[in-house]
């Protein structure tokens, strides 16, 4: 009979017991880190420094950038059309809203739920092609979404002048909340997006998170080591594009109708944009870069109608100087200064 | 379903035959660039917009199309080379991701630039005179100028493969892939190469822009659209060779117009819907990812 | 027979890089494979460990037939590797990356616990760490680490899953003399300690000759020789091919 392989290493075990209870974490305070903390901490009173509908827009888009951001910066994987998850959880949710009278709660699983299935569609086409193919498949199907709801679909989408005629927006449960009013509005979004937060940072945080991260890190070795990558880049994406989704029907909410430019290819590029602009490979860092580039904009656009080119040079910059983004340079600046000390 | 004669079905044939070749060039020009810098061009679409509006700005100032076209199409492809020198080459030595988001970054910025020289409205770039209407082939109506862009389609296919693989030139290109130990090792000075080679791919775009003029207004935003399109292509041929490039082309061209002829209204749906259904019977497209079978 | 291929080949177009290779390996042996630049060695590790998908031939461990297992599969079954370029996470920690590999084998998809929680995992990690003697650089980002020091990262990841057989490609390739000595007895005593089965790639012949079981000599894609160190270092042939005249 051949002999197991003997793991049983008992090594100096005193020592090793004290170092195995790892000391917690640094940075950890509760169940998240406190990074997470003091970000939901500048949202909850973010209404009162700035314009409300312009909070509850980077709120939205921040929870769109925190998704995004799991599949790019987290597991590595370039989607060029996350505008599809978006805009398909913008119109599920608008739909189920308008067609199906369903309350406001339901509209956001509803969204989740198609949007996931709408992604699982797309992972199962592309997921497991090289990181070029992906990016230009996920740019197509984006695309198609967008044209399907402009034209062949337009009895159901409203085409170009988007979803109309949602009924009027309230919560009933579990207390009634006119959402038509932009505080109560602003506070049931953050509501909902801070639980999202959490649940993303749980996620990543997981052994699955640490997957994801490895498979960034280097595919090859991923693999070798046991793990089934085109599983984990599956999963990852279909969690990316069901928040995605989610953020998509909290925007019909607070728009109050279903905008088609949630599928335009340029919503993909500004998230994009924005996740870069706050760093790529750290958890809040998106958030950030959502918030400054959408207080940007809103100041900006004022005086010109040439906004893309600012962004775009902007990016052009931020790509060759800043890549880690802001959030990401701040850290790295910081331990820089650590470690010299 | 109405009569459809088959000269119709002829006509419409040609039509995506042109069409076909138009897109043959774009995705020629962007397996080139992909194949020796390891860059997927983002921004192949917008130096094709840039075509189209340099031979506007060209024939209007000479009046001559044929001196329009061989401008437009060198200093689009210049322009091209001084941003590859400037802004792309620093970013080799990153994580590949950082080339591609800078050609993104590239295609944002330059319509809006063009809109401000241009504005807004679309260019309209004359045929050129001996081209225009068209000539009967026994029973069917042969558009003189679509059969040019097929004939000229042509020609460049044939001198792009008689210089890539007979000339010295052509030959130290195909060498010269960025992750290719020769280009360590033979002294040559490869970032001109790669230079080089990216003005070729941006010459072709730009002359898909540039032929396509005619056909169709120049306005800021076409370019967008225009690489959507050409991705589709080389999703389904792959991105390695140009054989890949031409098939994937012409069938995308067939299938715009004939979707433009029998259901207007999925005209702009169909060419992804074609990709999907590939992608679900060969997930590595036509010819696998490297364009080879 | 633990480890078995079968006339295995694989050909890249007209190359015929491994072309009919039988090889069996028993538990608990340290065998090596030697050959010059272009015998097909890498090649045929990337065959055993499922990296390449053998053209033609098949490949058995524990009786079962694995030529058509992915990477992945072949390594929870048991067979783990290092590559000739070492194949690490570069940004994560020396720890990190060594907890991911124990992670492989026990909590893979688990979504909801924190993942610093998992002690067994941890300990695991820690066990292996001090095995390949960093224990105390867990902490250092993984790019950071020494040449040697990496390829030693490597071997305590592909360790950390807990193979049955461990296979290294070229393991002491760029260590200095010292570095290579210490590394030559980790792995005699790896093998020896967990009584673990070990495929060797080398061209350090010193390391070969002083601890390997068994030898396997591969020419141009075909085995030369096969035998003990005294009788593969008798083999007129294997001088003349390989060794030259040289060690």
């Amino acid at each position: 009979m051949e002999k197991k392989v003997d793991y049983s290493l008992r090594v100096e075990m005193t020592n090793m017991e004290k170092l195995t209870d790892i000391k917690r974490e640094k940075g950890k305070v509760g169940f998240v880190d406190k990074s997470v903390w003091i970000t939901l901490l500048i949202l909850l009173v973010l209404p009162f420094l700035i314009s409300k509908p312009l909070a509850t827009e980077i709120l939205i888009y921040g929870l769109f950038a925190l998704a995004f951001n799991l599949l790019l910066g987290h597991t590595g994987v370039l989607s060029f059309g996350h505008a599809a998850y978006f805009g398909v959880g913008a119109y599920a949710g608008g739909m189920a809203l308008r067609y199906f009278h369903v309350s406001v709660w339901t509209s956001l699983v509803v969204a989740m739920v198609v949007t996931a299935l709408v992604a699982a569609g797309i992972g199962i086409l592309a997921i497991k092609r090289k990181g070029v193919y992906f990016a230009m498949i996920s740019l197509a199907f984006a695309q198609m979404f967008y044209f399907m709801a402009l034209s062949p679909f337009k009895k159901w989408t409203g085409g170009e002048d988007g979803l109309k005629f949602i009924p009027i927006l309230k919560l009933e449960f579990p207390f009634h909340v006119d959402l038509t009013s932009a505080l109560p509005l602003y506070y049931f979004t953050y509501f909902v997006v801070g639980l999202a937060i959490i649940a993303l940072w749980r996620i990543l945080d997981s052994p699955f998170g640490r997957v994801l991260k490895a498979i960034r890190e280097n595919e090859v070795r991923t693999r070798a080591t046991g793990f089934n990558v085109n599983k984990a880049k599956f999963l990852s994406l279909v969690i990316s594009g069901s928040f995605s989704g989610l953020a998509g029907a909290l925007f019909t909410v607070y728009l109050g109708y279903g905008s088609l430019m949630t599928l335009f290819w340029m919503t993909s590029g500004s998230i994009l944009m924005m996740t870069l602009l706050g760093g790529m490979h750290t958890f809040i860092g998106p958030v950030v870069g959502v918030g400054v580039f959408m207080y940007l904009q809103n100041t900006i656009s004022v005086y010109t109608d040439r906004w893309q080119l600012f962004v775009g040079g902007l990016f052009v910059v931020l790509v060759l100087f800043f890549p880690d983004g802001l959030v990401g340079t701040i850290k790295m600046k910081y331990r820089e200064r650590k470690s010299r000390a | 379903m109405f009569d459809l004669s088959w000269e119709i079905v002829a006509m419409q044939m040609i039509f995506g035959l042109a069409l076909g070749c138009v897109y043959v060039l774009m995705a020629g020009g962007l397996s080139i660039i992909f194949g020796l810098l390891d860059v997927v061009n983002f921004a192949h679409g917008t130096f094709y917009m840039l075509g189209a509006y340099a031979i506007f700005v060209a024939v209007s100032l000479c009046g001559n199309f044929w001196l329009g076209l061989v401008s437009a199409v060198v200093i689009v492809a210049l322009v091209g080379g001084v941003i590859e020198w400037l802004l792309l080459k620093p970013l080799y030595k990153r994580d590949p991701l950082y080339p591609l988001l800078l050609t993104f970054g590239v295609s944002i910025c330059i319509p809006d630039i063009i809109k401000i020289c241009f504005g807004l409205i679309g260019k309209v770039v004359p045929y050129p005179s001996g081209f225009m209407g068209a000539f009967m082939l026994g029973p069917v109506m042969v558009p003189k100028y679509r059969l040019f862009i097929i004939v000229l389609t042509l020609v460049v296919l044939i001198s792009l493969w008689l210089f890539l693989n007979k000339s010295n030139l052509g030959m130290i290109i195909r060498a010269s892939t960025r992750d290719s130990l020769m280009t360590q090792t033979l002294g040559i000075n490869v970032s001109r190469i790669w230079t080089i080679g990216f003005m070729i791919g941006i010459g072709l775009a730009a002359l898909a822009g540039a032929v396509a003029a005619p056909m169709v207004a120049s306005i800021p935003d076409m370019g967008v659209e225009m690489t959507i399109e050409c991705f589709v292509v080389v999703v389904i041929g792959g991105l390695g060779s140009l054989g890949g490039a031409i098939i994937g082309g012409l069938l995308i061209g067939q299938v715009v117009s004939f979707v433009a002829l029998f259901a207007p209204a999925w005209s702009n749906v169909a060419i992804f819907m074609a990709m999907a259904i590939i992608l679900i019977i060969r997930p590595r497209g036509l010819f696998g990812e490297e364009g080879r079978l | 027979m633990q480890l078995e291929t079968n006339g295995v080949c694989k050909y890249f177009g007209g190359l015929k890089a491994v072309d009919g290779v039988d090889f069996s390996l028993s538990s608990g042996q340290l065998k090596s494979i030697i050959g010059p630049n272009g015998a097909g060695k890498t090649t045929f590790f990337n065959l055993l460990s499922g990296f390449y998908l053998p053209t033609k031939g098949a490949i058995r461990f524990e009786g079962k037939d694995i030529s058509r297992k992915s990477m992945d599969q072949v390594s929870q079954r048991g067979i783990t590797k290092t590559f000739q370029i070492t194949q690490i996470f570069p940004r994560l920690t020396v720890f990190e990356n060594v907890r991911i590999a124990a992670q492989s084998r026990k909590t893979a998809f688990n979504f909801w616990r924190r993942a610093g929680r998992f002690h067994d995992v941890n300990g695991k990690a820690l066990e292996v760490l001090e095995l390949v003697m960093l224990l105390d650089s867990r902490e250092r980002i993984a790019s950071n680490l020494s040449h040697g020091e990496k390829r030693y990262l490597e071997i305590g990841m592909a360790l950390a899953a807990e193979p049955k057989v461990l296979l290294l490609d070229e393991p002491t390739a760029g260590m200095s003399p010292a570095e290579t000595v210490d590394a030559t007895h980790l792995i005699r005593d790896i093998a020896d300690r967990l009584n673990l089965t070990i495929v060797l790639v080398e061209h350090d012949m010193s390391v070969v000759m002083e601890i390997s079981d068994d030898i396997l000599v591969l020419h141009e894609g075909k085995v030369l020789a096969e035998g003990n160190p005294k009788t593969i270092s008798d083999n007129e042939e294997v001088q003349r091919v390989y060794l030259g005249g040289g060690k």
